[in-house]
């Protein structure tokens, strides 16, 4: 028994392994991704150089850009995961082509999650010991680290599964990686649905509204996946099996919207005091307006409504705007429970009486976090050198 | 085992910071804004010149609230925060992973980034230095010139802070998070 025989892997050379075709799709997805992972380095190193210091997150505003950037992450990973067990978890024939290529993003997106954390958290080793030793069964952050390492095995289980055509095995552990996936991403949004100090936060809205924007995520990243695979010239069953996701897309989003719509009525109605002025806030803000709203679901969501879904190429195209929209999403989320000041006081003669809290992101900050996107995509150069992602009928 | 507590009788506060100093001395807090333990928040005076409203202004010395049903030991995840056998709710550095969690979590903004160990740190109630030599004060409350802070231990019936909040009316901050805090302030 060799490891071969265990996960089928192709023979590659270190040639064919650093050789593709050289057209202008592919050259400029190379120098993006190359330009990416040295962002990534280069911030890497200033945070080993110089620790925390190298981010711009105080006292008041602990949570910066690599929390949200964590957050893209693993909603990417488990939307992949939840849209890919429609096909070969449920069955639903169309979609049972997108299996393997689903799971194996879904597997990279979330170890570049917890790359991307790794690098914020100041002591990830001591976290994996006392996880385990002293775990603190309250805390939305011990769940969710917990569940996700689970649904990580599973899902590994289930793409070695997938890859040997074993469906009867793959369906299971991705029966298994779909429940704990939502178990785990529910409790990612309990993390900030769970914090009384903020009340823009607190409440039920977050553990639901992740599971949803989870599902249309996932299916932004399998428009671009698809449209990038057959550089928009699509066999029939990937036609199909596109215009069936995009009509999934377009309801998920009216959803998200009517979500989004009542959401931001229940916050300002009443005008309770750290929720209503936030919620004011974020209905002014740009990042909202013209990156959630605008971009993360209205050009998406009219492309569908007026193509009735048949418009692939636009929505692919529209899924990068997307998929810029779900990073506002993540990032305000983060930000804009932070921004009410706690204090109630002006604490030192040089500081102005409290107002909304400052935070942009620093250099290592942005690096990191974007130059992480770029970490990912190398990774999945890699991969599908390696593994046959399509479907064999 | 006694469960301490601190009443506050804030408006003797003349804001001289001699709190502020005397808890960073005792407790080797690092010099600079981000890093303190205690405080004193400045209310300022209302009205416009030359019709001020002297009586509104006052100083409110405020620190980690100790709470009994506190935020921040819910939401650790390894149980790096916890209530030692004096209900004072303290962070053991050695579990402490800086997912900074508890201070997104703490309504009180009473947590602060510790430098030297590069976790979490707040105020303790002088725990590891004067609780821990067998003494009964904190530094703060030792040095207030006006005797803003009372400290002591609520279980006992004698103690001056039972004598005060059975006495005088008090209020908490944010009591209607239901967090329990253990700093009093008196009216
Ligand atoms: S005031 Fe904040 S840090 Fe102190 S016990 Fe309460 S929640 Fe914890
Ligand atoms: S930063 Fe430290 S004390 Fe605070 S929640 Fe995380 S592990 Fe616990
Ligand atoms: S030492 Fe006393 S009077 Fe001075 S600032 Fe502190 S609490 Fe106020």
């Amino acid at each position: 028994m060799n490891f071969k025989s265990i996960i089928p892997i192709k023979e590659v050379s270190i040639k064919e392994l650093f050789s593709f075709k050289m057209s202008f799709s592919n050259v400029t997805m190379a120098m993006i991704t190359l330009g990416l992972v040295a962002l990534f380095t280069a911030g890497a190193i200033t945070y080993f150089i110089e620790g925390h210091h190298a981010y711009n997150v105080t006292r008041e505003h602990p949570w910066g850009l690599i929390i949200g950037m964590y957050v893209f992450f693993v909603v990417s990973s488990t939307g992949l995961c939840i849209m890919s067990s429609i096909g070969h978890v449920f069955g639903v024939k169309e979609f049972e082509i997108i299996g393997k290529r689903a799971i194996l993003g879904a597997i990279l997106t979330i170890c570049t999650g917890f790359l991307v954390i790794a690098l914020e958290i100041g002591h990830p080793v001591r976290m994996v010991i006392y996880n385990i030793l002293t775990p603190g069964f309250t805390s939305a952050i011990w769940w969710m680290g917990t569940l996700y390492g689970l649904y990580l095995c599973f899902i590994i289980f289930e793409f070695i599964f997938l890859i040997r055509n074993d469906h009867k095995w793959s369906k299971i552990f991705g029966l298994g990686g779909l429940l704990v996936g939502i178990a785990a991403h529910s409790n990612l949004g309990a993390v900030f649905g769970f914090l009384i100090a903020r009340p823009i936060a607190n409440g039920v809205f977050f553990p639901i509204y992740f599971i949803l924007s989870a599902m249309i995520t996932g299916s932004y990243l399998l428009f671009l996946m698809y449209g990038f695979r057959y550089k928009m010239n699509f066999p029939k069953e990937v036609e199909d099996m596109l215009v069936k996701l995009a009509k999934i897309l377009g309801l998920l989003l009216a959803i998200l919207m009517f979500f989004e719509i009542w959401r931001m009525l229940t916050s300002i109605y009443g005008g309770v005091p750290g929720r209503a002025e936030i919620a004011k806030h974020i209905l002014m803000s740009p990042n909202f307006l013209v990156g959630e709203v605008l971009l993360g679901m209205l050009i998406p969501f009219i492309i569908i409504l007026v193509s009735k879904g048949k418009n692939i190429k636009g929505l692919v195209w529209a899924s990068i705007l997307g998929m810029v929209g779900i990073f506002f999403m993540r990032y305000d989320l983060v930000h804009d429970t932070q921004l009410m000041p706690l204090q109630l006081l002006k604490i030192r003669e040089y500081q102005l009486p409290p107002s909304l809290v400052e935070y942009f992101p620093s250099f290592a900050e942005i690096a990191i976090s974007i130059g992480g996107i770029g970490v990912c995509l190398l990774v999945y150069y890699f991969a599908e050198k390696f593994f046959n992602l399509d479907y064999d009928k | 085992m006694a469960r301490y507590a601190m009443a506050l009788d804030y408006k003797n506060c003349i804001n001289c910071k001699a709190c502020e100093t005397a808890c960073k001395e005792e407790n080797g807090v690092l010099l600079g804004a981000q890093n303190h333990r205690i405080w004193v928040g400045t209310k300022e005076i209302e009205g416009e010149f030359p019709l001020l409203n002297i009586s509104s202004s006052n100083f409110l010395p405020s620190q980690c609230q100790q709470c009994s049903n506190a935020p921040c030991q819910e939401v650790c995840p390894t149980n790096a925060t916890y209530y030692d056998e004096h209900g004072v709710v303290r962070v053991d550095s050695d579990k402490c992973i800086l997912c900074s969690y508890c201070m997104t979590a703490c309504p009180y903004d009473a947590r602060y980034v510790d430098d030297r160990t590069n976790t979490v740190d707040k105020c303790n109630f002088c725990s590891d230095t004067r609780i821990a030599r067998g003494e009964i004060t904190t530094a703060c409350q030792a040095t207030c010139p006006t005797k803003v802070r009372i400290f002591g231990d609520l279980d006992d019936p004698n103690s001056e802070i039972s004598e005060v909040l059975r006495t005088r009316e008090h209020f908490s901050l944010k009591s209607y998070l239901g967090t329990d805090p253990k700093l009093f302030y008196l009216t």
